[in-house]
């Protein structure tokens, strides 16, 4: 046994979560170690090198409004920029970009050596060290491979798909957590060990093929927007070069050499028992579940600068190698192509997120956080985010100050922490719109007025932030302010401007001109909108009612009668913090919950 | 719920505490059965569940105090899932009292009122929709009306709703589609649904217009008989009051002012108003009882016009109101005529009183009727999002699923929770989705 000196904070994994919550922390003033099975993969983009997308560019930029460093990775890395769905509301437009991957990852570990408080060390963590008191347990280290006791406080934990990884083409199998890098062996079994709900998940990622070898003249053009605008809300603008993206289908003898092929994938065989994703399905499960389709859109995207290797982007797969490489050749423009790595299916250990709290600790052991794919998620910006929310929460933990937890309706981070903890997830859980109630709300634009004070008061945030908040909303106030003097035709600009015929910049009014484009455009969202959140509003009140109804954190469910036996257990799992949280159980029935509700109102009254 | 308990045995009278040939009076809790055993001659013990039993109530000296039939329910078959008895007694209210008494000499506690609905709840047996028909069961009036919370009870209702909340939800999936996946992955643009909305629309209004005529059965409605003096009024009044022999009470008005009768046909609970004839008179006591018979055809739900072969014929058209000719017997006349010499087309004045009254509920008999006010509120707002959501059609789609949220979210108060999970469900079910 080695022993290496304590630290207040230490976060296992350098992934997107881990390095959100090593900066967190670091920057918060605390002395923290990231231990890491590989320095050199520190913010390594795994699959498609994108960052961002619906509901997960809205995340990026409140991560970026809270504190954390995703938004400056990808505008520092950006090759091109998009906004989606332009024409299907502003409200739940989101912006998506094409990342070099290799400048993502370089910046991300210059950007974590940086940090003076943040120490990096390359080990891989295989046991915890645990103390018991008064019959609680709480993690006061960890022990790794090659012998080292750390002791530290707190401890995050994000192992990404490393835990008990295992990768998969076609018959092949090996221990990775990503093809050719290590699993990270030992601590699953140790987890399980310890009472920890262990379970199995799968993801898969598409070949990537040389740039060089492609036919162009058979591929459709993907060009994104044409100015680039940056996620962060802490300057105006980016410049970067910008690559182009292509566009391809799949055919009838792209789909029949995969059918031929079905049984020797290991999906079909059994050999994975990890639950994929249903949004993010591999090209085998498209053909098996929609026969009809003739064809399916395949998107080949580069993966950087400086390096010739494109992403397949729809075509993941984990049927052996040599089938792989007849299908691909199928397709127009990729006849020709050189495959240079392959499509493979990664199944890994998750602990089931049920067993943590609102603030992303353990319910099982106190002190520690778990963030990231550990949790059941699945995509860079849902790890990202978390990560900062186990971060700032480990901090607050350090400080003794209460923790930080996001509502449904401050944040898409609230709508994804609050799902993973009530409800749970059986396939890797991603972000989307959908599950956003007060969405019209949790506009990206937005994130900074919603989340920068709450980062700020968590001691994350700049104050250089903060300033430029408040100077943004006093220029917001001033253009409503020059909107409402200006009258026409007996009315003023800003009620016209909520008429769906008029838009703030065919209004021309005086004095706007020295407003910034975005500052205008908020201000436009906001007042077209404002009816339409009066409305969401109203809907959110019931909500609001039930969440404001606490449960004790000692409430004994067995004394209150009348409970289905099943709700009853469900109760008693996750301990919801309120009557709202208790209702968003699945499988929960309606009855109990307003059982429950008498019950906790007769005891809050006692 | 103050006060409500489970499983402490109790007992209620289940029908009115009012004379009538049978009443029954209701227990539940644990131990029911060995409970009434102790104050019952007959075997009530090792019977299995639901069977009725004939007996005597007896009181601690052994006294008889009724003849009755009891039923007895084992754990998780009566009406609130706890072990139970059904005693059915004789009407007077004696003997609901005796019997009463002896229940609660027994180790009965009288139940507060909805408790026996609340452990039903509480245990599973039913759910809030079911416990708000109970709820109307308990205080309906007519028939008809007893029938209707019947019927819901089998969740006919909520059945209904589910039908329309499905297709929300569908089309919810293909709007959220467009909300989850960029243009890139999912270029079609979206399309109003407009026949499928409208659909919905009169389906749920199909349901919400059953309101008003089950607010009819269970409130029932104002029936005034008019026509001038000495057109058969008062001998109509009389004749449907012996048709129908169901007078609850006749009110005496002061003089020369109107008579009221409770009477109830085919199901509809109706008070039946006499008024004074109507005529030129100079007599001002007479012109007072002429003003409150115009009064109270001013507010009745129908007012039945009298007219006699001696009359002449009335051409106007009145709102709210029927003619019918008396004196049949005397001359013929078209349309409605009776004689209440004979009875003669009594019975046609009775259907055509009852099929005005409920005309406002036709078209909708395979649709089940709702009573309560707050399903039919929710219903309202339902189709009101759903109107308000084609009334956006032109605008983009993130707004127009926020009528469609908004439409589902009232739904769902009487269907059941709709999560967002059940959406994606929808969702990746329907379509290829995923790079």
């Amino acid at each position: 046994m080695i022993v290496m000196r304590d630290y207040e904070a230490i976060v296992i994994g350098g992934g997107h979560a881990g390095l959100e919550a090593a900066l967190a922390l670091s920057r918060e003033g605390f002395d923290t170690l990231m231990v890491t099975q590989s320095l050199d993969a520190i913010g390594r983009m795994s699959c498609n090198p994108a960052i961002g997308g619906l509901a997960k560019g809205n995340l990026v930029r409140e991560i970026d409004a809270l504190g954390g460093e995703m938004g400056h990775l990808i505008d520092a890395s950006m090759i091109q920029y998009r906004i989606l769905n332009r024409s299907r509301g502003p409200a739940v437009q989101a912006p998506r970009a094409q990342a070099d991957k290799f400048t993502y990852s370089r910046l991300a570990k210059e950007t974590c050596e940086r940090e003076k408080k943040l120490n990096l060390f390359m080990d891989t963590v295989v046991d915890f060290i645990i103390e018991e008191e008064k019959g609680r347990r709480k993690i006061i280290g960890v022990v790794t491979e090659r012998g080292w006791h750390i002791t530290a406080k707190v401890v995050v934990l994000t192992t990404g798909t490393f835990m008990e990884g295992k990768i998969f083409i076609g018959e092949y199998d090996a221990p990775c957590g990503r093809l050719g890098e290590s699993a990270a062996i030992g601590l699953g079994k140790k987890l399980r060990e310890y009472g920890f709900n262990v379970g199995r998940m799968k993801t898969g990622t598409p070949a990537r093929v040389r740039e060089s070898s492609l036919d162009y003249d058979e591929l459709e053009v993907q060009d994104g927007d044409e100015e680039m605008m940056p996620f962060s809300f802490d300057y105006e603008k980016i410049e970067r070069p910008l690559r182009r993206c292509w566009i391809t289908y799949t055919n009838e003898e792209t789909h029949r050499i995969i059918r031929e092929n079905m049984h020797r994938s290991p999906l079909y065989g059994g050999k994975i028992v990890g639950k994929g994703p249903r949004y993010c399905p591999s090209i085998e499960d498209k053909v098996m579940r929609f026969p009809d389709r003739e064809r399916h859109q395949i998107f080949v995207e580069p993966e950087g600068i400086g390096t010739e290797e494109m992403y397949l982007n729809g075509l993941s797969s984990s049927l052996p190698e040599e089938v792989q490489h007849r299908f691909i050749r199928t397709l127009p423009g990729l006849r020709h192509c050189e495959i240079m790595r392959p499509a493979y299916a990664v199944e890994y250990d998750y602990l089931d997120p049920l067993d943590l709290k609102p603030s992303l600790e353990s319910k099982i052991l106190d002190n520690l956080f778990v963030a990231g794919q550990t949790n059941g998620t699945s995509g860079y910006e849902e790890a990202a985010a978390q990560g900062l929310m186990a971060g700032i929460n480990a901090a607050q933990r350090l400080k003794g100050e209460k923790s930080v937890v996001l509502g449904r309706t401050d944040a898409y981070i609230g709508v994804l922490i609050d799902d993973l903890v009530t409800k749970g997830t059986k396939e890797p859980y991603r972000m989307f719109t959908s599950r956003a109630e007060y969405r019209l709300s949790l506009r990206h634009d937005n994130s900074d007025q919603r989340l920068t004070k709450i980062g700020y008061e968590a001691g994350l945030a700049s104050k250089e932030k903060m300033e430029r908040l408040e100077e943004k909303i006093k220029a917001m106030d001033e253009v409503k302010d020059l909107l409402k003097r200006e009258k026409r035709e007996g009315k003023n600009c800003l009620q016209l401007l909520s008429q769906p015929e008029n838009d703030i910049e065919s209004l021309m009014v005086p004095g706007l001109e020295k407003f910034s484009r975005s500052i205008l455009s908020e201000v436009q969202l906001d007042v077209k909108y404002s009816g339409y959140l009066k409305r969401q509003d109203s809907e959110a009140e019931r909500v609001k009612r039930q969440e404001a109804i606490l449960i004790p954190e000692d409430f004994d469910y067995d004394k209150v009668d009348g409970l289905s036996s099943e709700s009853r257990e469900k109760f008693k799992a996750i301990r919801p913090h309120s009557i709202g949280q208790a209702g968003r159980i699945s499988g929960v029935r309606v009855s109990d919950v307003a059982i429950l509700s008498v019950a906790v109102k007769g005891r809050n009254n006692d | 719920m103050t006060g409500y308990t489970t499983d402490e045995p109790i007992y209620a009278l289940a029908t009115p505490f009012s004379p009538s040939a049978l009443a029954v009076v209701r227990t539940s809790g644990n131990d029911s059965i060995a409970l009434v055993s102790s104050v019952f001659k007959g075997r009530l013990k090792d019977r299995p569940s639901s069977s009725a039993v004939h007996g005597w109530i007896v009181d601690k000296e052994g006294k008889k105090v009724d003849e009755v039939v009891a039923v007895v329910y084992g754990r998780g078959h009566g009406y609130t899932g706890e072990e139970a008895v059904e005693i059915m007694c004789h009407g007077s209210l004696p003997v609901i009292r005796k019997v009463s008494s002896t229940l609660e000499e027994a180790g009965f506690r009288r139940a507060l009122k909805g408790e026996f609905t609340y452990r039903a709840f509480i245990h599973g047996r039913m759910d809030l929709t079911e416990a708000e028909a109970v709820e109307e069961l308990v205080s309906a009036k007519g028939e008809r009306s007893r029938e209707d919370a019947l019927s819901r009870l089998s969740g006919s209702i909520r059945k209904e709703a589910e039908k329309a909340r499905d297709e929300i939800v569908q089309i919810l999936a293909s709007l959220e589609v467009q909300l989850d996946y960029g243009e890139d992955e999912i270029p079609e643009e979206w399309i109003f649904p407009k026949e499928r909305v409208e659909g919905i629309i009169e389906r749920l209004e199909r349901i919400r217009s059953t309101y008003s005529s089950s607010r009819l059965y269970s409130q029932g409605a104002k029936v005034v008989l008019a026509g001038r003096t000495n057109a058969g009024k008062s001998s109509l009044f009389n004749a449907l009051l012996k048709e129908n022999r169901a007078i609850v009470s006749d009110t005496e008005g002061t003089t020369r002012d109107y008579i009221e009768a409770q009477v109830e046909m085919e199901g509809i609970p109706v008070r039946l108003f006499d008024t004074a004839g109507l005529r030129d008179s100079g007599d001002d006591i007479e012109k007072e009882g002429i003003r409150r018979s115009e009064e109270l055809m001013d507010s009745a739900d129908l007012v039945v016009y009298v007219l006699s072969p001696e009359d002449e014929k009335i051409e106007e058209k009145r709102d709210r109101t029927i003619f019918v000719h008396s004196k049949s017997d005397i001359a013929e006349s078209e349309g409605i005529s009776f004689s209440s010499l004979t009875g003669d087309g009594i019975s046609s004045v009775v259907e055509a009183i009852v099929s005005y009254l409920t005309k406002e509920s036709r078209g909708a008999e395979d649709v089940p009727v709702i009573e309560s006010e707050r399903q039919e509120r929710k219903l309202g707002e339902t189709v009101e999002a759903l109107k308000e959501a084609e009334q956006n059609s032109n605008e983009s789609v993130d707004i127009i699923a926020l009528f469609f949220q908004s439409a589902l979210s009232s739904l769902s108060e009487l269907t059941g929770e709709t999560t967002s999970d059940d959406i994606l469900e929808v969702l990746f079910s329907s379509f290829c989705l995923g790079k």
